[in-house]
């Protein structure tokens, strides 16, 4: 499918490489502006955390049941969540992801953490409201209509339940999945986000290592998906938090690793400097294991084209996107997109940039 | 000029870059100790590191690689970096 068909309205970038200098790309006020905005976040150092081994739902291709992680036994104790926070904090972490299984399930927990570390994002199904005291970001998982929620997730009216819940609340972000099978889909669940006010975001399914089921993107949903996104930004500005390079990177025929180099420990050995360094993913017995310790341990890293890694991956490769104007606003697009779902009270602004422009170093496709 | 007193005045420069470019403050390019850990002792991160990096290669007309950011640990080390590729 060709991307820049008349019908998506973007074009791709064609600008070569050049010697731009960093003074330069952030010479017209706008950019400036928006540089000067994002960078004041650059303090964000995230860990993410498993809370308990339960849920309340079992979906199909769920990160949580592959692997080692599902067995540990779960740390009830608010006080060793209390310790952890303490010296998380003294290690430098600002920011926390509570995901695994089902963080609604263990409120005390949260209520720790957030009282230790205030920035941070929890990763739910929605079926249970989080308490409105803790005032991190809320990430809802959606993975199609309802029809598609009862069958790959065995939940009934599952965003109906899910906007119940989260109606007007500044935390929710709903976090749509694109699996192979549900793509027209999203086109339903959007109008139906648009409609009530709520804000949603894209995820592309990342298969678990080993992982080869329905779910599992090929090149030509990938390339189907593109499309789709790429209207749905168009059709609802003020709903769908996304811009075109995030498009880019999620629905890219290289997965995020292949495309920019995974920087999370997993992947990157160096533990000089940034997430090789200071990430760590814990279990919900409160260990980890730097050998596996990513945002979405036991994902295919090949497949890799998860929301939450790039949120990290792409963001940290500002060097590689400082040598030309597009590459370099398409970053700010991106990282302007991944403060506003990952912070709370960061307002996206409009997207800089609205050609389809290449990661460094690859094509469009 | 000397190579050393260029030196010198390349980690003067340097420090005040960073101090410009991180908002440091209690600290003067003259107070800023050329062997202190950027990372352990200051707590600069990666994107903190890029940003100073790309002004310092407008400043010198150079490209830094990025695989070599862990080598920058100091301003010492950048500043004898930075010797090196103009040579």
């Amino acid at each position: 499918m060709n991307p820049n068909k008349e019908s998506s309205e973007f074009a791709i970038n064609e600008m070569p490489e050049n010697e731009y200098k960093f003074s330069d790309l952030i010479s017209d006020p706008r950019v400036r502006d928006r540089w000067e905005k994002v960078r004041k976040y650059f303090f964000l150092r995230e860990s993410t955390y498993d809370m308990t081994n339960r849920c309340n739902i079992k979906c199909d291709g769920c990160y949580y049941y592959e692997g080692d992680k599902q067995f540990a036994v779960e740390n009830k104790d608010p006080d060793a969540w209390r310790d952890l926070m303490k010296t998380e904090k003294e290690r430098g972490i600002t920011y926390v992801v509570l995901a695994g299984a089902e963080p609604s399930l263990v409120p005390d927990l949260n209520k720790v953490c957030y009282e230790h570390i205030p920035l941070g994002c929890i990763a739910t199904n929605g079926l249970k409201k989080i308490d409105p005291s803790i005032g991190f970001k809320i990430h809802i998982s959606v993975w199609g209509n309802d029809d598609t929620s009862f069958r790959i997730r065995n939940a009934k009216q599952m965003l109906l339940k899910q906007i119940e819940n989260y109606q007007n609340d500044p935390r929710a972000i709903f976090v749509y999945t694109f699996v192979k099978n549900n793509i027209d889909e999203v086109k339903e669940v959007a109008k139906i986000l648009a409609d009530t006010n709520c804000k949603m975001t894209f995820n592309v399914f990342s298969a678990p290592v080993g992982y080869e089921g329905d779910l599992k993107h090929t090149k030509k949903s990938l390339a189907i998906t593109r499309e789709v996104m790429l209207d749905l930004i168009k059709q609802y500005p003020e709903t769908v938090l996304f811009s075109p390079y995030n498009v880019m990177a999620h629905t890219h025929t290289y997965g995020l690793h292949d495309l920019f180099g995974c920087s999370y420990p997993r992947q990157n050995p160096s533990t000089a400097i940034g997430l090789g360094r200071s990430f760590r993913q814990y279990r919900t017995d409160l260990t980890w294991d730097r050998s596996v310790a990513c945002c979405v341990p036991d994902t295919d890293c090949i497949d890799c084209r998860h929301y939450a890694a790039g949120s990290a991956v792409v963001t940290a490769r500002l060097h590689r996107h400082a040598n030309n104007p597009d590459t370099f606003q398409s970053w700010l697009d991106y990282v302007d997109t991944y403060l506003a779902v990952w912070v709370m009270g960061y307002e996206k602004e409009r997207n800089l940039m609205n050609k389809l422009v290449a990661p460094p170093g690859h094509e469009v496709i | 000029m000397p190579a050393q007193i260029a030196k010198d005045d390349l980690i003067l420069r340097i420090a005040e870059i960073i101090i410009d470019e991180l908002k440091l403050e209690d600290v003067t390019p003259e107070t800023f100790g050329p062997e202190i850990d950027l990372v352990d002792e200051l707590g600069i991160d990666s994107m903190d590191l890029a940003t100073v990096v790309l002004v310092l290669q407008d400043e010198y007309s150079m490209k830094f690689d990025e695989d070599d950011y862990p080598k920058l640990v100091n301003i010492r080390l950048i500043a004898e970096y930075i010797l090196e590729k103009l040579e």
